[in-house]
């Protein structure tokens, strides 16, 4: 295999770990956008979108339905636990608290979604069904992993979904309304609370998205499985700018580009003196990095303080 | 409310009568041991037994407790050692290591108690070793595999240390699968996976093998190893050495591997006990890992022996291979009081443990002076999906 081809393998085993992050990154920043909250408890949403996932396939594979069918009941029960998360824990402690309390009351909400599940399904690690089995692309040497391919789509079509549904629909002008400024919307007629409980249903629903692609890759579940995944995706919002949709894109291909390539060449690059278990150290230095040069992400809009 | 706090306090009461009757009887044995020194060991020899039976480890402590009492039942059926009978003193450290420090200092505190089996986990073990040497009470870890703990004073253990499975996979590479461009992956966050990983690396040059590539994760519960896998195949390995967990190597690194296109060997060490497979069978083919014990395991007539009196015993249930190193332990204690001489003190026992040579249902070894076996070790192949008993390797002559 010449050098050449393995670089081009690395770019696409980085696209396809970034377009989960990515995924994941777009409902950090969905929310955040909107409510100024860091939902911590994303993450477990995945894994929650996991579970679903891992026990519908059988029951929709008895039924004659391909296996890819299941993202719709995860889809529901995501968006569901998202609603239910919002209405019963957020948003009466941001009616009463201020963003610290709110933030503790994620972390809460994130602690007691795994150990829940795993009270309801043991600690022990579950393996996924098959999914969808697309074969190996081959074009000469290089080898893409039909995984690979699924992620990187998905991904890429969710994205530019979401961003023209916030752009195009009224729906998401009012989102970008509420998340400008509550009040004038609320005078301007907007259902503030309506407008809330929807961006928490699609970006709860999209961690079910980030569930499918996530097990096509990786089929495997456990309680813990969201966290540091979830850690990634929002080191992946913010460094693209959280809040911003292109930049959950950007980040979250970037942080898994930035990986890939660490795991590949670092090693050859310091002559072994920096090996490539260096690399999530690498991917959280350049985080700090970028915020030292553009504090608001590459994608984010310099931050004017609202009055 | 009244009612539960009512029925809390009777079973509490009733626990601590319990408790204490408890207390009474082995106070009583002890206070014959105290009285009349000869007369009081006259009839009985206690051992003392500490596993994890609570907790997320419970089902290797319970698995242990069996192969004790399956091992002592079988020596007192047949007379006993020396003519005196073993009685078990069984306790939990609920897998924690101030319970198994607690367990032990009572125990040694005991003067009737002559050895102690366990504990089961290598944290647990690693906290009793100091107190085992103070106390000059011996004992031996069926299960403890950490490199770390201080063995050799008066811990020994039955099973191969971690590291030594990355030995015995360079030897089996080398000398049985033949081949020789090798690679290996490891976790450097992980003590175990890097112990053994290293050892690999080591031991491969020795016995002569090529080490094209040598990869690391940060840690070792990662989901993508792609990166590392592709420049392991760019190298031209045939044989991967890569020492995770169940959890790791099923879903993610081995299809990882084969979606690459990687072909060749996969060998891991016994965290591969229950790999969690996904997807095709096919590709854990060529799929091999080290473990303690098989029940096809045809080279050791001890084996077939040990299942059979285990299940007429247990209801016909399959033992495991923490029931077989129990066994094996409490086989070696009696080897050592037999040496040991007539009504031997908990030293001359240590004494006799130390150096050992010993044959058992998990192979034949001889304890290294550091407390740990140079043993065979058995290879498990992976057939459509199955660990089935590939061969034996014995340990190097040196």
């Amino acid at each position: 295999m010449s050098g050449f081809v393995m670089f081009i393998s690395q770019i696409f085993n980085g696209l396809k770990i970034g377009s989960v992050y990515a995924l994941v990154a777009l409902g950090y920043t969905m929310v955040y956008g909107i409510i100024r909250l860091l939902n911590f408890a994303h993450g477990d949403f995945i894994m929650i979108g996991a579970y679903t996932l891992m026990l519908s396939i059988p029951a929709l594979a008895a039924m004659g339905m391909p296996a890819w069918t299941a993202v719709i009941p995860a889809t529901l029960v995501c968006a569901l636990v998202g609603v239910l998360v919002e209405r019963l824990a957020y948003k009466p402690v941001r009616e009463k608290g201020n963003s610290m309390t709110a933030l503790i009351t994620a972390i809460a909400m994130s602690l007691l979604l795994e150990n829940g599940s795993q009270a309801i399904f043991g600690a022990d690690y579950k393996t996924v069904p098959t999914i969808v089995s697309i074969p190996t692309l081959t074009i000469g040497q290089l080898k893409i992993d039909g995984a690979t391919i699924v992620s990187i789509v998905l991904g890429v079509v969710m994205m530019v979904a979401m961003q023209l549904y916030v752009k195009r629909t009224k729906q998401g002008k009012a989102m970008r309304a509420v998340s400008e400024d509550k009040e004038a919307s609320l005078l301007m007629g907007i259902n503030v609370n309506g407008t809330i409980t929807l961006t928490f249903a699609i970006g709860s629903g999209l961690a079910a998205i980030a569930a499918l692609m996530y097990c096509v890759s990786y089929p495997q579940v456990s309680p813990t499985m969201g966290m540091m995944l979830g850690l990634k995706a929002f080191v992946a919002a913010v460094l693209g700018g959280i809040g911003s949709i292109p930049g959950a894109m950007v980040g979250g291909l970037a942080i898994g580009l930035i990986e890939s390539l660490t795991k590949a060449y670092i090693g050859t690059i310091t002559g072994g003196v920096i090996t490539s278990a260096f690399s999530d150290a690498i991917v959280f230095a350049i985080l700090i990095i970028v915020l030292l040069v553009r504090p608001s992400g590459l994608m984010g809009e310099p931050e004017t303080e609202k009055v | 409310m009244n009612a539960t706090f009512f029925g809390k306090a009777t079973a509490i009461a009733a626990a601590a009568t319990m408790m204490m009757s408890m207390a009474a009887c082995s106070g009583g044995s002890m206070d014959d041991s105290g009285s009349s020194a000869g007369a009081a060991s006259g009839n009985t020899i206690t051992l003392g037994s500490i596993t994890t039976n609570s907790g997320t480890a419970a089902a290797y402590g319970e698995a242990e407790l069996k192969g004790f009492k399956l091992a002592i039942s079988e020596i007192n059926a047949k007379g006993g050692l020396n003519g005196k009978k073993i009685k078990l003193e069984s306790m939990d450290d609920k897998g924690d290591a101030t319970e198994a420090s607690n367990a032990f200092n009572k125990l040694a505190g005991d003067n009737s108690v002559l050895a102690v089996l366990g504990p089961t986990i290598s944290s647990t073990t690693a906290a009793v070793a100091p107190l085992a040497d103070q106390s000059k009470l011996p004992a031996i870890a069926p299960a403890a595999t950490s490199d770390s703990i201080a063995t050799g004073g008066y811990l020994f253990r039955t099973c191969f240390k971690d590291s030594y499975q990355g030995e015995i996979a360079a030897k089996f590479a080398a000398e049985t699968l033949k081949v020789k461009k090798v690679a290996v992956l490891y976790g450097t966050g992980d003590p175990y996976s890097s112990g053994v990983g290293k050892a690999f690396a080591a031991a491969a040059k020795k016995n002569g093998l090529d080490v094209v590539d040598e990869e690391n994760s940060s840690s070792a519960d990662d989901t993508e190893y792609s990166s590392q896998l592709q420049k392991i195949q760019a190298s031209g390995a045939e044989f991967l050495y890569a020492p995770y967990y169940y959890s790791v190597a099923g879903p993610y690194i081995i299809p990882q591997a084969r979606a690459l296109g990687y072909k060749g060997y996969v060998m891991g060490p016994d965290g591969y006990d229950g790999l969690k497979l996904t997807g095709d069978k096919s590709q854990y083919d060529k799929v091999l890992y080290t473990t303690h014990y098989s029940p096809d395991d045809t080279s050791n007539t001890k084996v077939q022996d040990f299942i059979k009196s285990y299940k007429k015993a247990n209801n016909n249930q399959e033992p495991n291979t923490f029931t077989a190193l129990a066994y094996d332990s409490v086989y070696m204690f009696k080897q050592a009081y037999d040496k040991a001489g007539k009504n031997p003190t908990r030293e001359q026992v240590r004494n006799a443990i130390s150096g050992m040579s010993f044959s058992g249902v998990t192979g034949k070894f001889t304890l290294d002076k550091k407390g740990s076996p140079n043993k065979s070790v058995i290879v498990l192949e992976l057939k459509d999906g199955k660990p089935t008993y590939r061969t034996t390797i014995q340990p190097s002559t040196k």
